[in-house]
């Protein structure tokens, strides 16, 4: 009920936007179409609809399938273990919906009349850019800057993107799928 | 701990018949060493549980004379208890240059003997001897408190060995550990 007319809300507020076809749980989950409506919508239910809590800001790598070739591996066959050699053939999940994207989930909460909400927005994996949300919430910051370090998303606006997980020479962002662990002066 | 180790062989020196009271220093000296190793509080990772369990009542580190420090410029004893990610590893190569000597590392556990069950990960680092000599491996995922306290008593064996004789250093491999990688 609540769910429906929140969402009847923003949709009537911003037509652009659309349900998600596969929410989150039950929660009114809606797919921003583009980057340039994050911010509008953002503040719109901070400031109207009383969404004063941002839970998280995380992302999800749709490419595939992984090539396990990317894992850090000794070489040598463990004596008791098997050789991963067939695993390294990676094959694609029937139905599984890979494409060269991002997509970058929002979670926000409301705290009178409790309602939690997700966001979500599809950013292409060359050149991910979205507009940072540090200005409206101040954990964005060190969340938007956890997504930067494990995803490599830029995000515009950030007063201080810097790697915040790991450690500042690792060359590349671990969490993308295509992600290969060059040695590292720990490894040798 | 205390023991002012750089004026003893000059006071046995000038000794008659020194050698004889040096092996009774030696063994006055590390018993007193043995007897009080104080930890520097340090818990990386679910290991640390078992460590505190340790401290605490139902063990008893006390009894042993562990008595876990805030700082490390009163410590003796470094516990790895945990997973060492690389981003720790710089810190706890600069905590360990901050406890004076002789120091002894005591690896908890396998993350911290080699990785473990992350040693496939780009972000930790495979065996916390890479960067600090370690004294004693404790195997197990996490070792149990009785594990710890075996630990402690090997280790308080490795230090009954040691001998004035070999400067104020140490045990065997005290400076020259296993790989020291940021040594400057």
């Amino acid at each position: 009920m609540t769910n429906e007319r929140v969402t009847a809300q923003i949709l009537a507020q911003f037509p652009q936007l659309e349900k998600d076809p596969s929410p989150v749980k039950d929660y009114p989950t809606l797919r921003l179409p583009d980057a340039a409506s994050l911010l509008p919508v953002i503040s719109h239910l901070k400031d109207s609809l009383g969404f004063s809590y941002l839970d998280m800001v995380t992302a999800v790598d749709w490419k595939g399938p992984v090539d396990p070739a990317g894992y850090v591996r000794e070489e040598r066959a463990h004596p008791f273990q098997a050789k991963p050699a067939a695993a390294a053939a990676a094959k694609p999940l029937p139905g599984a919906p890979y494409r060269d994207a991002f997509t970058l989930v929002y979670a926000l909460s409301r705290f009178a009349n409790p309602l939690k909400i997700f966001l979500k927005l599809d950013v292409p994996r060359e050149q991910p850019r979205a507009a940072s949300l540090a200005r409206i919430f101040r954990t964005a910051d060190w969340q938007e800057r956890e997504v930067f370090d494990l995803f490599g998303i830029f995000f515009d606006g950030h007063p201080d993107l810097r790697r915040i997980l790991t450690l500042e020479s690792l060359q590349g962002h671990p969490l993308r799928k295509d992600y290969a662990h060059a040695e590292d002066r720990f490894d040798r | 701990m205390g023991v002012a180790l750089e004026k003893f062989p000059a006071i046995c020196g000038v000794l008659p018949g020194g050698s004889g009271i040096l092996t009774t220093a030696d063994a006055f000296i590390n018993w007193s060493r043995k007897s009080s190793v104080w930890p520097v509080t340090f818990g990386l990772a679910c290991c640390a549980i078992e460590m505190m369990a340790a401290y605490a009542s139902r063990f008893d580190f006390d009894r042993l004379g562990v008595i876990p420090r805030p700082s490390p410029r009163q410590a003796d004893l470094m516990l790895i208890a945990g997973t060492v990610s690389k981003k720790m590893a710089d810190p706890i190569v600069q905590i360990y240059r901050q406890m004076p000597e002789p120091r002894f590392v005591i690896s908890m556990g396998s993350c911290a003997n080699c990785g473990g069950p992350f040693h496939d990960s780009y972000a930790v680092l495979k065996g916390v001897d890479k960067i600090i000599p370690v004294a004693v491996y404790l195997a197990g995922c996490p070792p149990r408190p009785e594990a710890l306290y075996y630990a402690v008593l090997k280790l308080q064996e490795k230090i009954q060995q040691m001998k004035i004789g070999h400067g104020a250093g140490a045990a065997p491999q005290q400076e020259r550990g296993s790989r020291d990688l940021g040594a400057p």
